[in-house]
């Protein structure tokens, strides 16, 4: 399994895409989690395990969204809560993790 | 050792800095707490990390304010969560977050260890009203002060560490 993080429009995708042409791609996971756990009432972590059991060799595209001032509205901090939560799964099970800036990649794991 | 341990929300900060004190040795871990409970979902915060510190061997301080004045023996391994928290409560609750750095200081030349854990609220190119503004503006100014001061300065991206500042140490 592989992720691709970066705050929004960084390029993430299309690294991910460059540099595995055959990957199965999960792209905009955070909206997953936010529809698994929001909308469907998943717990965050155990939604991400599932996910990587049922797919090992997965590319996984994610927008970082922690990082900004704790939102008002009960439901986007528990978005961001959320989409943390699963993505430190998906990082943990992830043998690289890749953070994209302005298109720029730089492995972290 | 200094550490301060930055990241967004729900990235692993804690679970980390935890990690990293467990490679510290075990007497006299303290651990700072400076949350304020006040609804259901901070009483469940707090219920979440005390749950992730237990066996641990951390004492607990409860210290929402005046940092200067929190009963820590000297020689502690301190584990201060968090700078947000505690700025925060300076700054809206009748205190004074100029004395937050110096407290700090003073704290990092009497304990064997001091882990800090903040938290990156500046990149969601938000206005927000002015006291937020001025808010941010000064946990910023905090956190770069406790990142000259530290040893170590490390952002956990999705439970990743990444060395900001000096060399990662292992956990």
């Amino acid at each position: 399994m592989k992720l691709y993080i970066g705050g929004a429009y960084q390029g993430q995708e299309e690294l991910a895409r460059q540099e595995n042409p055959e990957g199965a791609f999960f792209p905009d996971f955070h909206e997953t989690v936010r529809e698994a756990v929001l909308k469907n009432g998943r717990e965050a972590r155990s939604f991400a395990e599932e996910f990587c059991r049922e797919h090992p060799e997965a590319v996984v595209i994610a927008n970082e969204v922690g990082a900004g001032v704790v939102p008002l509205a009960a439901e986007d901090r528990a978005f961001r809560e959320a989409a943390g939560r699963a993505l430190c799964v998906i990082a943990g099970r992830a043998e690289q993790v890749t953070r994209c800036v302005c298109g720029i990649g730089v492995r972290i794991k | 050792m200094i550490v301060l341990v930055t990241g967004g929300s729900g990235c692993g900060k804690s679970t980390w800095a935890e990690k990293l004190v467990q490679t510290l040795p075990m007497e006299k871990r303290v651990y700072v707490a400076t949350m304020q409970v006040y609804d259901r979902e901070s009483e469940l915060r707090v219920e979440r990390h005390r749950k992730q510190r237990a066996d641990k061997g951390f004492r607990t301080v409860e210290c929402e304010k005046d940092l200067a004045n929190a009963p820590i023996e000297d020689g502690s391994i301190v584990l201060l969560e968090d700078l947000v928290n505690l700025t925060a409560n300076e700054m809206f609750d009748g205190g004074d977050p100029a004395r937050i750095v110096p407290a700090i200081r003073n704290l990092a030349a009497r304990c064997s260890h001091l882990v800090m854990v903040t938290n990156d609220l500046f990149s969601d190119g938000m206005e927000y009203s002015p006291s937020v503004q001025e808010y941010l503006r000064c946990l910023a100014e905090i956190n770069r002060q406790a990142a000259e001061m530290a040893d170590c300065a490390v952002e956990v991206v999705y439970s990743v560490p990444v060395a900001l500042k000096g060399e990662l140490p292992c956990v």
